[in-house]
């Protein structure tokens, strides 16, 4: 595969100071540390028509870093303040907020999640699912604390819950249930948490006691409540079904603790 | 994964297409608009994309009024009349299937003329009609329920548990297909196939109660069991009786063989009760 390639290979300048080489990298790191800096003092001119692109010259060093600098910004972000190109690396937002993670939300619809006896569903009225994956994460976690190996099954389950959810809420409101599946999904993975205390909590507790199950029992009627509640609050069409929603909630919720407690 | 569902022209005859969209009343099914997902799928041959698909699809990708609005084929009959329940009506429909002998009214569905047509009441006003949101939750109970059976053996893990979910898919299954070879086989075979799913499904009810009863006592299966499956028959009897009389043509009424069948079906019931009530690893 000997290939002649339309591009000179680089020759960097050592003592043989010679002015009128061209000199160019490709590779990143093959100018890591100081800026890169071409050594041909003289403007090129007709020198090299076959690399159109080298027709800089040396004394603007961040003009040379505006040819690389999509490069460099990727490669040394820690010297990326030192090159002050318009709007690329310093106008960029930061990571979290350009996910869309907003943890001190987060931190709060975690919080209202806590008391069962007043939903706040002003809260959770814009959906996001990184919270329902920190409470999937930590109750996968916890299992495996526990010796079981779950991560794939929890998250198959709170697939086919939700959609389970889905459809019977939107079938018994009719008309105009306008539940959709990304809140159903985010909601159902919020009223997780104390499932997630559960598991972490059976940690401690004997294995088969009449301890877990009634435990059980009050975490699964605490997750219901909320999930209930922020359900019928959210999405209308929900009111008077209230009975029937908490019992496939309930059954959702029944669910995730067989996997705790067995 | 779009179904535009505007199956106004797909042409099916009988009474039943009327009987099954009963939903006149509510108008979901009359579609002044068109679908605006357009007629991606016009003419997809089976009903069971039409409306399984197309429950999942149309209404994943926004609010359900616009599945509502749309026809599902008629065949398939509207899946949102059976779920028109309410907190009383799931009580009394329960009482009637686990004790049908108590039951004190009349089994016929209430008809009422809509449009012209003869429709059937929605569940909510008539206590004889199908409703899918019992057999949906009554099937959830039964797999929890063996969940916790089996874990109390035990032997719990995820996989026994979707083996269970396979087996009472499979039993809810055979179910229908006895009801639908049934009504096959007794010359009325257009009953909409959302209300044999119903009626099978309702089998779920008995079973959860006795699978609950074992849990607390494990001797009282053996008396309980061949109960719920006596209760499931005589509902399914009752209730199969009065379809079948608007299904048959008049000279066929009360024939030897009817009788027989319905014997058979009642007769049924109990393996296939002891069959889904065998919880094993």
């Amino acid at each position: 595969m000997a290939k002649e390639f339309a591009v000179r290979p680089v020759i960097f300048p050592s003592s043989t100071g010679n002015p009128n080489v061209p000199q160019h990298s490709r590779h990143p790191g093959a100018a890591s540390a100081p800026p890169f800096q071409p050594p041909r003092p003289t403007a090129p001119g007709p020198a090299n028509p076959s690399i159109p692109f080298m027709s800089f010259d040396v004394g603007a060093a961040s003009a040379s870093s505006s040819f690389s600098a999509p490069v460099f910004a990727s490669v040394s972000t820690g010297g990326g303040g030192h090159f002050s190109v318009p709007g690329s690396f310093e106008d960029e937002p930061p990571l979290l907020e350009e996910l869309g993670i907003n943890t001190r939300q987060i931190w709060r619809k975690t919080l209202s999640i806590l008391n069962p006896f007043r939903v706040k569903p002003d809260l959770h009225e814009d959906a996001d699912l990184s919270g329902p994956f920190l409470f999937l994460m930590a109750f996968g976690l916890f299992q495996l604390l526990a010796g079981k190996f779950h991560f794939g099954i929890i998250l198959g389950w709170v697939t086919v819950a939700a959609l389970f959810l889905y459809v019977v809420f939107n079938m018994l409101a009719g008309r105009n249930g306008n539940l959709d599946l990304y809140r159903c999904l985010s909601l159902v993975g919020y009223c997780m948490l104390p499932m997630v205390i559960l598991s972490a909590a059976s940690l401690f507790v004997p294995h088969g006691g009449v301890l877990i199950f009634s435990m059980a029992a009050v975490f699964v009627l605490w997750s219901t409540r909320v999930c209930t509640g922020l359900l019928v609050e959210l999405a209308s069409g929900g009111d008077e079904h209230r009975g029937l929603i908490a019992y496939a909630c309930c059954l959702v919720y029944l669910l995730f603790s067989l996997l705790i407690i067995f | 994964m779009i179904l535009g569902c505007n199956f106004g022209s797909v042409a099916h005859t009988d009474m039943y297409n009327n009987l099954g969209n009963p939903a006149g009343v509510q108008g979901p099914n009359v579609n002044p608009q068109p679908n605006p997902f357009g007629n991606a799928f016009y003419g997809a041959g089976s009903g069971l994309i039409r409306g399984g698909l197309g429950a999942y699809g149309e209404k994943f990708l926004g609010s359900s009024s616009e599945f509502m609005q749309s026809n599902i084929s008629r065949y398939f009959s509207n899946p949102q009349y059976y779920f028109q329940v309410n907190e009383q009506y799931v009580r009394n429909k329960v009482k009637v299937i686990l004790f049908p002998l108590l039951h004190r009214g009349h089994w016929t569905r209430i008809t009422e003329p809509v449009g012209g047509r003869l429709s059937y009441k929605p569940p909510i006003y008539d206590i004889n009609a199908p409703d899918l949101y019992i057999p949906f939750m009554a099937f959830g109970t039964y797999i929890i329920l063996a969940g916790f059976t089996i874990g109390l053996m035990g032997k719990f893990s995820p996989e026994a548990m979707s083996m269970q979910f396979t087996r009472g898919l499979a039993g809810w299954f055979i179910e229908v297909l006895l009801l639908k070879g049934l009504l096959y086989s007794l010359g009325g075979g257009e009953a909409p196939l959302l209300d044999l799913v119903a009626y099978s499904g309702y089998a779920f009810t008995g079973l959860s109660l006795t699978l609950l009863a074992r849990l607390c006592w494990s001797y009282s299966y053996y008396a309980l069991m061949p109960w719920m499956s006596l209760c499931m028959g005589i509902f399914l009897v009752k209730t199969m009786k009065r379809v079948f009389f608007t299904e048959m043509r008049s000279y066929e009424k009360h024939s030897s063989r009817q009788h027989y069948l319905l014997l058979f079906m009642a007769i049924a019931q109990f393996p296939l009760f002891f069959w889904l009530g065998k919880i094993s690893a």
